[in-house]
């Protein structure tokens, strides 16, 4: 789609999707201080799948959170497209994750008095839009969920639950999606599906995403891997296989 | 957005209900207050219309310096009749004199025909005429030495038209009437009041008033307006009368109801705000949990581009809901509410008339406003701190943040020591009368409660934790998991404890004042009391002729016998409240307590009490210059300075000779005696109460009776007031039942994992109601205490003359906090159950 020109301009400078410079981040102060990211700086192109790996207390999860405007670092910048977020105020990043930014989180996390529609435009009828209609039809039989839509979610199961969160992330088309073990919750079948959705999201829809996950197969389906370790890359593969993932594990493992 | 609430409230539907009957509660007693008060306004203003319906001009006597002794209004000569007969300007004229509590009818069993309450009047009627409220339903009007009751007197008396009933007189000599017929007030119904009705020359003379009258009412002629009838008359009357038209006296009539009528309707606002109080802190729990319990999902929507204000509306509108239906309810709940209050008055003997209740616009203004503003306020907190929740919090799992404790003891003293302090000026402040000392203390009194109730938090754990240890013992397994749920959520105890804290704080004041009252009351009876027997009117204390004094002093075995009148004024100048009494007898049956001189005043002399000596700087030999209601003045020598004024009720003694010489009626509040040296009580007694016999109204008790009758009475006070209050603890009881269902659902989980490890239901069930009994028992605890506080800080500010002991009923406040134990119990019932019957495994595999 218009997304895929990024791919043929991806020698030329563009703007980055997100991007993190210098970043900094400690919790506590003093004896008790923890850096969590130790002066990263790191880009993320339009319309690829990047997934990031590390063992826990890496820094992952907190570079997520800091790149999605959750968290706020202690130095340096965090940009979504041309959007510096250290300078927005609260109703200015609300604003900001209501349309640039969606989330996939591990616990699916729906609203469990809403149905499975009314779960997926929850973010544009939050800011009173009724969104592209055509585009969240697509959605919808992109993550194969026609026949479900007026389902509560405790109707149905965990798969079709995580399919409604990828749609609900799709629905506002974000500028990034971040994802949080998307298929921590998961068994492997469903997993694969919902890696597949994703995929399809950005190889079909030109969608960026970003992915934390623990799992080398998971991660394999990205474009890219950043290895964290210590609140640091350590390593970005290109092309990963899970043979490469693994061993790369293993090596930040000792 | 309007759909995710709906949505929300229909999920929390259960628990939404709950809070909103403790708002319905609150609400209803409101709406009804008002129904009550304007439908019985609406009622009496036609009673006053319908009782002057023919009245064009009344004659009475200008409002004196000095009121009238008696609750009768001034009296004045009857032959202003005759002049004002003479005027062409007035059709008809007609002279009348009423009184109450004055006459009685006596049964063929020789007993007292009354009602319980509401007054008996005896009076004057000539039959029906223009001007006439009353309509003869049966037989004649009365002539001579004939009378007419109303029917149900009559029934409840066995007297039929034309027979001859006995009547007690004020004079002292009953007499024999022939019941001439029955009589209807206005348009019926004499709202339980008895009727004694004679001609006007036999009422003169039973009432010992020759040629008096209290008001003559005029018809006027054709074409003469009230205005021009009234303007005619002023010029024939003596300086002390005036007349008015009949619109001005309903005008005067209805006013006076109507002022009674608002004391009565915010007396039981006032009950209704404290209920109000109450809900407050229930809703405020309710929204906090629900808040609580949907921090991830608000966390969810934050990170997904909800707005924090739009989180903050969400639960504000889901409060306005619930503040919407509440007021609605709250409103129709009130009719009930009003029709049920009228029923209690009446089956307590005060028989409202009959008439529609009414709904006015105000009403309904007045309960949506406070409905919506009582939930909203409770809701505000909760919904700030809703607004609060960080995006990053859809990232966690679960956990609630709670307030630092320093927060918590910073606020809460905050709110405490302001509190206290407006609880000490009460107490000891001088500014003021008592009820604006009572305000403060009240005001003060409401701080302390939410002071307490936030500071409760910090030290709720322990406590319940201790109160949890002898259980945990006594109950094994169940009863130590009831200990620890019980204490490992402090704020959600205190909050809980609080609404039932405060309805046992207040009951528990109540029975501390009413306690207090009655040991001062017996101390009362025990310094300052000789009198062997007291004779008064029992039933509203009413004053009865002072002719049964010098009876009672013929009788052979009695050797000290006094009356005591209550009068009206002016010493120096000043309208004072005095005391007639027999002074050469009167000191030997009561004890002043005389500190300078003598009580013994004399006809020319006056004591005082000492407080009013030292404010006016008067001393014992001054003169006081003393004019009377008649216009008579005197001087008179301070013979007497004293400082026990609780029997006599005022703080200038005189003699009675003097005060009956120039009072229109010789009326006395109560009589005291004492027996001779040596006399047979038992005999002496008989020969009293055969003397007394002639007013069948009064009463003859030696100290320890008039004890138990005040202890009767004072006791039914209390159980009025207890019973109205008893409404905090139903709200209260629906908080527990919240809280609890709350806490069953937010440990699904864990209960699946106890009984998947081997709990019975019964033990599951048990643990969730001890767990209820020990919340219950730390919020009865700290109301009980409170409410000690509270009513001894109610002694202190309220003047020693009225109560100055504290008294401490320990047998009822133990009771207190057993009761709330039970409450607690009764209410973990349907949460227990609900408990027990979660499936084991849909339980565990909740998250």
């Amino acid at each position: 789609m218009c997304w895929q020109t990024a791919d043929m301009t991806a020698t030329t400078p563009i703007i980055a999707a997100a991007a993190a410079v210098d970043a900094v981040k400690t919790y506590g102060s003093g004896d008790a201080a923890v850096t969590a990211l130790d002066h990263v700086s790191v880009e993320f192109a339009p319309g690829k799948f990047t997934a990031i790996m590390g063992p826990s207390g890496s820094g992952k999860s907190t570079l997520m959170h800091c790149l999605a405007g959750l968290d706020e670092l202690t130095s340096g910048e965090v940009t979504i497209g041309d959007t510096e977020l250290s300078t927005l105020n609260d109703r200015q990043l609300t604003e900001l994750r209501r349309t640039q930014v969606g989330f996939i989180f591990q616990s699916f996390n729906l609203i469990p008095t809403l149905t499975a529609e009314e779960n997926i435009v929850l973010p544009l009828t939050l800011g009173g839009r009724k969104g592209d209609r055509q585009w969240i039809d697509t959605v919808i039989d992109t993550v194969g969920l026609r026949d479900r839509l007026s389902h509560r979610p405790n109707e149905l199961s965990g798969g079709q639950q995580q399919r409604v969160a990828v749609a609900r992330a799709l629905a506002s088309q974000p500028t990034i999606i971040f994802a949080d073990e998307p298929t921590g919750n998961l068994d492997s079948n469903s997993g694969g599906e919902i890696l597949a959705f994703m995929r399809r999201a950005v190889d079909e829809f030109g969608q960026t995403i970003v992915m934390v996950t623990h799992d080398a197969n998971a991660a394999a389906t990205a474009d890219r891997i950043l290895f964290l370790n210590d609140g640091q890359i350590v390593h970005d593969m290109s092309e990963p296989t899970a043979d490469k993932v693994l061993d790369m594990m293993k090596s930040i493992g000792n | 957005m309007f759909r995710l609430v709906l949505r929300g409230v229909r999920a929390h539907l259960g628990r939404l209900i709950l809070t909103l009957i403790s708002v319905v509660v609150g609400v209803a007693f409101v709406s009804g207050s008002f129904v009550l008060a304007d439908s019985l306004r609406t009622i009496f203003d036609q009673v006053s219309e319908d009782a002057f319906a023919g009245v064009d001009a009344q004659i009475r006597a200008v409002e004196g310096e000095i009121n009238s002794s008696s609750a009768d209004i001034a009296r004045f000569s009857d032959d202003v009749i005759d002049v004002v007969a003479d005027l062409p300007e007035a059709a008809y004229v007609e002279g009348g004199i009423f009184s109450f509590e004055k006459a009685y009818t006596i049964d063929a069993a020789g007993e007292v025909v009354r009602p319980t309450g509401p007054p008996v009047f005896t009076g004057s009627w000539d039959g029906p005429s223009p001007v006439s409220s009353f309509r003869i339903i049966d037989g004649a009007p009365p002539r001579g030495q004939q009378v007419v009751l109303d029917p149900v007197q009559a029934t409840a008396g066995g007297f039929s038209v034309g027979d001859e009933i006995t009547i007690s007189l004020p004079t002292g000599d009953p007499e024999r009437f022939t019941l001439s017929g029955t009589i209807d007030f206005g348009e019926g119904g004499t709202g339980g009041a008895y009727f004694i009705l004679f001609d006007l020359p036999t009422t003169q003379r039973v009432l010992g008033l020759d040629g008096l009258v209290d008001s003559i009412v005029v018809a006027a002629a054709d074409g003469v307006s009230p205005e021009q009838l009234v303007e005619a008359i002023t010029p024939v009357l003596p300086d002390n009368l005036e007349a008015v038209t009949g619109d001005v006296v309903i005008g005067e009539q209805q006013e006076s109801f109507g002022s009674f009528i608002s004391i009565f309707g915010n007396v039981l606002l006032g009950f209704a705000v404290v209920v109000l109080f109450v809900s407050t802190f229930i809703i405020h729990n309710t929204f906090a949990t629900l808040v609580g319990q949907r921090t991830r999902q608000f966390g969810l929507l934050r990170s997904i581009g909800a707005s924090a204000s739009q989180i903050r509306r969400m639960v504000l509108i889901e409060a306005s809901g619930v503040g919407v239906a509440a007021s609605v309810l709250g409103l129709l709940g009130g009719l009930g509410v009003a029709s049920l209050l009228k029923q209690l008055f009446s089956a307590g003997g005060g028989e409202f008339p009959d008439g529609p209740l009414e709904i006015r616009s105000r009403t309904i203004i007045v309960v949506v406003i406070v409905g919506m503003v009582v939930t909203l306020v409770s809701a505000l907190l909760p919904a700030i701190k809703a607004a609060r929740v960080t995006p990053l919090e859809a990232f966690r799992s679960g956990g609630r943040r709670e307030r630092s404790a320093t927060f918590r003891v910073v606020s809460g003293s905050a709110v405490l020591a302001p509190g206290l302090v407006l609880m000490a000026i009460g107490m000891f402040g001088n500014a003021g009368g008592t009820a604006s000392r009572l305000g403060v203390l009240g005001v003060g009194g409401a701080l302390t409660f939410i002071g307490v109730s936030m500071l409760s938090a910090m030290f709720a754990g322990p406590v319940a934790s201790a109160i949890g240890a002898p259980i945990a013992r006594l109950r094994g397994v169940p009863g130590s998991i009831a200990r620890g749920n019980a204490s490992r959520n402090p704020q959600r105890t205190s909050a809980t404890a609080t609404a039932l804290m405060i309805g046992l704080a207040l009951i528990s004041g109540v029975a501390v004042l009413t306690q207090s009252i009655l040991d001062t009351f017996d101390e009362i009876l025990s310094e300052s009391i000789s009198a062997d027997l007291f004779i008064f009117e029992s039933n509203q204390g009413l004053e009865f002729s002072g002719v049964l004094v010098d009876q009672l002093g013929a009788i052979d075995d009695v050797d000290q016998v006094s009356g005591f009148a209550t009068i009206e004024v002016l010493i120096d100048g000043e309208p004072r409240s005095a005391t007639g009494f027999d002074s050469s007898t009167g000191t030997s049956v009561v004890n002043m307590g005389v500190i300078d001189g003598t009580a013994e005043v004399g006809q020319d002399g006056i004591a005082l009490l000492d407080d009013r000596a030292s404010e006016l700087g008067i001393n014992v030999g001054d003169l006081v210059s003393v004019e009377f209601e008649d216009g008579y003045r005197t001087d008179l020598t301070v013979r007497g300075i004293f400082d026990d004024a609780a029997v006599v009720e005022s703080d200038w003694l005189l003699d009675r000779e003097l005060t009956r010489t120039h009072t229109i009626t010789d009326d006395v509040a109560f009589i005291g005696l004492t027996y001779v040296d040596g006399a047979d009580p038992i005999a002496t007694r008989a020969a009293v109460e055969e003397v007394a016999s002639a007013f069948p109204q009064l009463s003859v008790q030696d100290n320890t009776e008039f004890q138990e009758e005040a202890q009767g009475q004072i006791a039914q006070l209390q159980i009025v007031i207890t019973g109205l209050l008893v409404l905090c603890l139903v709200v209260a009881f629906f908080g527990i039942v919240n809280t609890m269902a709350l806490a069953v659902l937010e440990r699904t989980r864990e209960i699946g994992l106890l009984r998947a490890v081997g709990m019975t239901r019964r033990q599951l069930q048990s643990s969730v109601r001890w767990e209820a009994a020990i919340i219950s028992l730390f919020g009865a605890l700290l109301g009980v205490a409170l409410g000690l506080l509270l009513g001894s800080a109610a002694v202190i500010a309220i003047p020693d003359s009225f109560v100055r002991t504290i008294g401490i009923p320990w047998g009822q406040l133990v009771a207190y906090i057993i009761l709330g134990g039970i409450l607690g119990v009764i209410a973990a019932w349907f949460p227990a159950r609900r408990a027990a019957r979660l499936d084991v495994l849909d339980a565990i595999s909740t998250d």
